[in-house]
């Protein structure tokens, strides 16, 4: 199985040709199934490969596999081999990449049923994968980069894809943008890497790395470079703007590329060069803070947004923050766990939210919608199992995978833990006032639409079982010593992280003092839970339009509780003004601000040259006259 | 006696002299006389250094090549100029500045 | 060296054909005439060369190599050229002829053993296309355009006769294996005249190579000239300049690089950003083109700057990428043109609806040139930061990724505009001649892009 690995990444490429070529000559169904049949067949070798790893890792290998295909650039002492690299870390990134992207091509096809351009999105959709699997497989940061800035890509012609005229050059230029620092700062990395390493192969460079001192400068000029690729890709502060505005594309894509796989690709890579993070401790401070504060930031303006995707795409941001939170302070395995966790719910919160868009004529808007509970029972019970796995409420999912990064995050600095565990309640509000928005309560739509409402096809409602059932159970994957669990993810992935464990020393903490940190998140979501519910659901409150003032919302019609009052007071209100204010100064003032004064400056720096372009001869061989000059002076003055 | 610098700083004043009728002059015609003596300036020196590669006179062989090229580069010069002036009705290099940014 | 004998022949031979007015038979017989010099030079291939005609001309790989790139852009401008001149002109014999004589002169400087060659090559190269610059007699751009390209053209010759002369002053001779003794045996006693002369050389190379700040001619000429010829002019010219460039420097002055590559670097971050940020504020794809070709000499120079044994190799194959995709790019702006009588960027909108297939090409370009993954621009731009940087110019590099960086903006606005802008627009006619070059140039672009050991172990 293992010397299959090419066709891995190659099913989907020949489904993105022939669906790319095909497109006016297949009929919807074959596209439909070409496209989900290739992503199958990847999944299934997939499985096979990660079988293998995982027997060789029981009997107590490192199971690292790696398949070179051919040369791809060489001049020089410049080598570059084609070649893919399997092991624990990957071969799980293979499964989700595959598995999830199945699923999602699955959902597509009902999703999608009555759009013209049904085998192009098929197409790009493939392609994509093509490029998330060379990214995970590449043995090499050059492969990487290919996968790196091809799912860029495919990123941004998605969301061209759906955004055909109006705003979308705005939404896709700036995910261009900022995609754009990102890559370019991933680039001057691999450059640097070869600089210093003489090579770019995994294989070659952290052994190399592992020698180096604590502290090197050369480490941290490189992984510095890296996280800003990582901020890029992920969105993270400060350029994590793109991220909502990608929400512009169609469902399957938030759930596929901005969701679950290509957004956790910046984690990955982190995660994967973990001893060149590990040697430089500043940068991973530098991780850890700005994952919190994006963690904090990101959950504080999904409180008061409408739109059923921005609140997800916010909530993507919040807990891609809590993903570098968990590799800032050391706790690669959690870090890469809630990659995991949060691949299933959210694409399941996604896809959930693409049947209730489907099922409403193409409403997003949060305030028209309500009472969807008894038109769309599977989802929302689906939705209502990731909503409680993404809150961090156990026995589900993401309370495994959170826990283990705030107990580090606890370890490292009893700051960031607080800080982390406010995210958390955070995260519990906005995502039960999404849900008791959109299902509980009166329906608040036009009639028309209510006629309309219908429970998704199957096609669209088994892909969201079986997310459910993972998010549901996914936590088992590493349940903490703490709770009598055995690690089992710790222990796959550990030769993957043996360097940095060895420079690191054992993670330790308290059953005690865990207990205590676990007790008080679930308890403090729960809480919030009810709030949000209370709130949203049993009192009704409808959030105003977006241009009202938002002071607005201290005239509430009624009070049937005074309970609600106190808590409107003590915990809504501030919490929406707080969210306002990330919203209107931080995202799009400031950040928004700061990329678009950037373009403005090149604008007039190019008016500058100009100038000097201006059509006259005459000028044209003065300037050129001076130039000669001047060399010539240098040659005077060097020789 | 004169001697291989004088040479050498007649033809550094030659080329001096064109590049500046080169950037002064408001005539194409009169640019291309000032383009031909910066050219002339570096034939001068050729035939000049050629004094002393007595085995081969590459020098001289490479002054009458230059020549050559030189003579034919006017020619096309002559006719682009003329076609010019038939559109523009002048043949002010600054007022032909219609391509530009 | 039969090569660049039957080119002169062939040029001359066409200009009969125009004379005797066989004028379906250009066509043909230029093509055959350039297949046919490019089967002499695979002949060639593999012999040990010796520099011939006492010493003018040496056959080396390097020399065989670019000329036969020279030779098949050529033809891949020729493919295009049926029936582009036929409406302007009566006269196209002359066309024909002056294009391939502007080749042999490439040929000669992409072959040269002696300045004497290099001057009369560059002389050759340029005098004809002063011609071609201007063929378009009454149009006022066409004028213009000659004009400006002679005045400036002419000029930097002076300094390319004075640089030659001085380094003849020095060292004796006109022959690189005799000046490279010079250097080489008068390590500490070399004449202040042999630097000027390498000074004065780098100012009309540059020239010739459109690079900053020697550009000036490159936006004008380009933007005012035939679009064909501007594709001939924008690669093969480029091409013959840039292996002229590295081929001098290489053979004679890699011992005293301590005192030239200062200037080349300053010179190549200049051209970078001028050539870059004047690209993005662009209206016209075809000046877009015109300053984004001024990047490409900046990244192109990179090679001389780390002048070494691999910068052959990284020349050949950025030059290669970056032609393929200015012959896609500019050839499908004359198609774009003849339809709506606009170059404007606008004038690409919603052309993926009705021609997917130019409009795929048009795309696989654009990525190409913008040095994306899996494209052969990709491999260019990769080749040459690397070399850079062991040379420990890390500066250098940085910068250059930043310019690669901003250079997608541009090219990405061509794509945006086929795929995203709507227009309803009739579907543009793609003649045969022009399908193939276009599939050609994509589909090589493409497999370079993968697999790109076909080209890099040639030198």
């Amino acid at each position: 199985m293992i010397d299959l690995i090419w066709l891995i990444p190659l099913l989907p490429l020949v489904g993105f040709l022939l669906n790319g070529l095909g497109r006016n000559v297949l009929s919807k169904p074959l596209v439909g199934l070409l496209g989900s049949g290739v992503v199958l067949a990847s999944f299934l070798l997939s499985c096979g490969v990660f079988a293998e790893v995982y027997t060789a890792r029981q009997a107590g290998e490192p199971a690292v596999f790696i398949q070179s295909v051919f040369e791809w650039i060489a001049a020089g002492s410049l080598e570059v081999s084609l070649s893919f690299l399997v092991d624990p870390l990957s071969a799980i990134m293979l499964l989700i990449v595959t598995g999830i992207g199945f699923l999602i091509h699955v959902y597509s096809i009902g999703y999608m049923k009555h759009d013209a351009g049904f085998a192009k999105f098929f197409a790009f959709l493939n392609l994509f994968v093509f490029f998330m699997l060379v990214l995970v497989l590449g043995s090499n940061y050059a492969v990487m980069f290919i996968g790196w800035e091809g799912v860029g890509l495919c990123s941004y012609l998605l969301i061209g894809f759906w955004f055909k005229n109006k705003e979308f050059a705005s939404a896709g230029k700036k995910a261009f943008v900022m995609n754009r620092i990102g890559d370019l700062s991933f680039l001057i990395a691999v450059f640097l890497i070869f600089n210093t390493f003489g090579t770019l192969e995994f294989t070659g460079v952290f052994p190399q790395a592992a020698g180096m001192a604590m502290g090197d400068t050369t480490l941290l000029l490189v992984t510095l470079l890296l996280f800003v690729a990582a901020t890029g890709k992920s969105a993270q502060i400060p350029l994590f703007t793109w991220l909502p505005d990608a929400m512009a594309g169609p469902t399957p894509v938030s759930a596929l590329i901005h969701a679950a796989t290509m957004v956790t690709a910046g984690i990955y890579m982190i995660a994967r060069s973990n001893i060149l993070f590990t040697l430089s401790p500043v940068t991973l401070q530098i991780v850890a803070a700005i994952g919190i504060c994006t963690a904090l930031l990101a959950a504080a303006i999904a409180i008061t947004q409408n739109d059923i995707k921005k609140v997800l795409a916010y909530s993507t941001v919040s807990q891609l923050g809590y993903m570098f939170l968990g590799l800032g302070v050391g706790a690669f395995t959690g870090a890469f766990f809630h990659v995991i966790t949060h691949a299933f719910f959210k694409a399941l919160l996604f896809l959930g939210a693409g049947s209730v868009i489907h099922a409403m004529g193409d409403e997003q808007d949060m305030r028209h919608m309500g009472g969807l509970k008894k038109h769309l029972p599977i989802t929302y019970v689906t939705m209502l199992v990731a909503t409680i796995a993404i809150a961090g409420i156990p026995p589900l999912s993401g309370f495994f995978s959170k826990d283990e990064i705030l107990a580090h995050a606890f370890s490292a600095n009893k700051l960031l833990w607080v800080l982390g565990f406010v995210g958390a309640l955070f995260t519990a509000f906005y995502m039960f006032r999404l849900l008791s928005l959109t299902f509980f309560g009166k329906f608040r739509g036009t009639t028309e639409q209510a006629d309309h409402l219908h429970e998704s096809p199957a096609s669209m409602t088994v892909p969201l079982i079986i997310l459910a059932v993972l998010s549901a159970v996914g936590g088992l994957l590493n349940v903490p010593s703490a709770l009598g669990g055995g690690q089992a993810l710790a222990n796959f992935l550990s030769p993957v992280f043996a360097d940095s464990a060895a420079v690191t020393g054992p993670f330790h903490l308290d059953h005690s003092t865990e207990y205590v940190l676990m007790a008080v998140s679930a308890v403090g979501a729960i809480v919030m839970a009810v709030v949000a519910y209370r709130q949203y659901a049993v009192k009704g409150t409808v959030p105003k339009a977006d241009d009202a003032p938002r002071g607005v919302l201290a005239k509430l019609s009624y009070h049937k509780f005074y309970v609600d009052e106190l808590y409107d007071t003590l915990v809504v209100r501030p919490l929406n003004a707080l969210s306002v204010f990330f919203y209107r100064i931080v995202d799009r003032a400031g950040i928004d601000g700061l990329v678009n004064g950037l373009g403005k400056r090149v604008g007039e720096s190019a008016q500058g040259i100009r100038l000097l372009q201006n059509g006259n001869v005459g000028s044209y061989i003065f300037m050129m006259v001076i130039a000669a000059v001047l060399i010539l002076a240098f040659g005077v003055f060097n020789g | 006696m004169i001697t291989l610098t004088h040479f050498l700083i007649v033809g550094a004043c030659l080329f001096s002299i064109g590049l500046y009728a080169v950037m002064a002059r408001r005539n194409a015609i009169m640019v291309l006389v000032g383009i031909e003596l910066m050219i002339n300036a570096a034939v001068l020196n050729l035939v000049a250094f050629g004094r002393y590669d007595s085995e081969h006179y590459g020098g001289q062989a490479f002054a009458l090549f230059a020549i050559v090229l030189a003579a034919a580069s006017v020619a096309v010069a002559l006719a682009i100029i003329l076609n010019v002036y038939r559109h523009y009705k002048t043949i002010n290099p600054e007022d032909i500045n219609h391509l530009k940014d | 060296m039969s090569a660049i004998i039957t080119l002169s022949l062939l040029a001359i031979l066409v200009l009969y054909l125009g004379l005797f007015k066989a004028r379906r038979a250009l066509l043909p017989v230029s093509l055959l005439g350039l297949v046919a010099t490019v089967v002499l030079y695979g002949v060639q291939w593999g012999k040990t060369a010796e520099p011939l005609y006492s010493g003018m001309v040496l056959f080396d790989h390097f020399a065989v190599v670019f000329s036969v790139v020279c030779v098949i852009l050529t033809i891949l401008v020729l493919l295009l050229s049926k029936d582009y001149f036929d409406k302007s002109s009566p006269h196209v014999a002359e066309y024909y002829a002056l294009l391939l004589f502007s080749l042999t002169g490439a040929v000669l400087v992409v072959s040269f053993h002696n300045l004497a060659m290099l001057f009369i090559g560059i002389e050759i190269m340029s005098v004809a296309l002063y011609i071609l610059a201007g063929i378009r007699k009454k149009d006022f751009a066409s004028n213009e355009a000659a004009l400006k390209y002679f005045l400036m053209g002419a000029y930097s010759t002076g300094f390319l006769l004075f640089g030659i002369a001085l380094l003849y002053g020095a060292s004796g001779s006109f022959d690189l294996a005799a000046i490279k003794e010079y250097v080489v045996s008068n390590p500490q006693g070399i004449s202040p005249l042999f630097y000027a002369g390498i000074l004065l050389l780098i100012v009309s190379l540059a020239f010739k190579l459109g690079a900053a700040p020697f550009h000036f001619w490159t936006p004008d000429v380009y933007d005012g000239s035939p679009i064909l010829i501007t594709i001939f002019m924008a690669t093969v010219v480029k091409t013959a300049a840039i292996a002229g460039f590295l081929r001098l420097f290489y053979f004679c002055f890699i011992p005293l690089q301590d005192f030239w590559v200062p200037v080349l670097l300053v010179m190549t971050i200049i051209t970078l950003f001028v050539g870059n940020l004047t690209a993005i504020v662009q209206q016209s794809v075809k000046r877009m083109l015109a300053y984004s070709s001024i990047s490409h000499a900046g990244y192109l120079l990179f090679a001389i700057v780390a002048i070494g044994a691999t910068s052959a190799n990284s020349v050949l194959f950025y030059v290669t990428a970056y032609s393929l995709s200015t012959i896609i790019g500019f050839g499908s702006l004359i198609l774009v043109k003849r339809a709506t009588g606009s170059e404007h960027f606008e004038a690409f909108n919603g052309l993926a609806k009705k021609n997917p297939y130019l409009s795929l090409a048009i795309a696989i370009a654009m990525l190409s040139l913008a040095g994306i993954p899996l494209t052969a621009g990709f491999v260019g731009k990769f080749m040459m930061f690397s070399g850079v940087l062991a040379d420990y110019q890390v500066l250098l590099v940085v910068l250059a990724v930043i310019n690669a960086a901003m250079g997608i903006f541009y090219y990405f606005r061509v794509i945006v505009a086929m795929y995203f802008k709507p227009l309803d627009r009739d579907a543009i006619v793609v003649s045969g001649p022009y399908r193939v070059v276009f599939f050609l140039a994509a589909l090589i672009t493409l497999l370079l892009g993968v697999y790109p050991a076909w080209l890099t172990g040639l030198i």
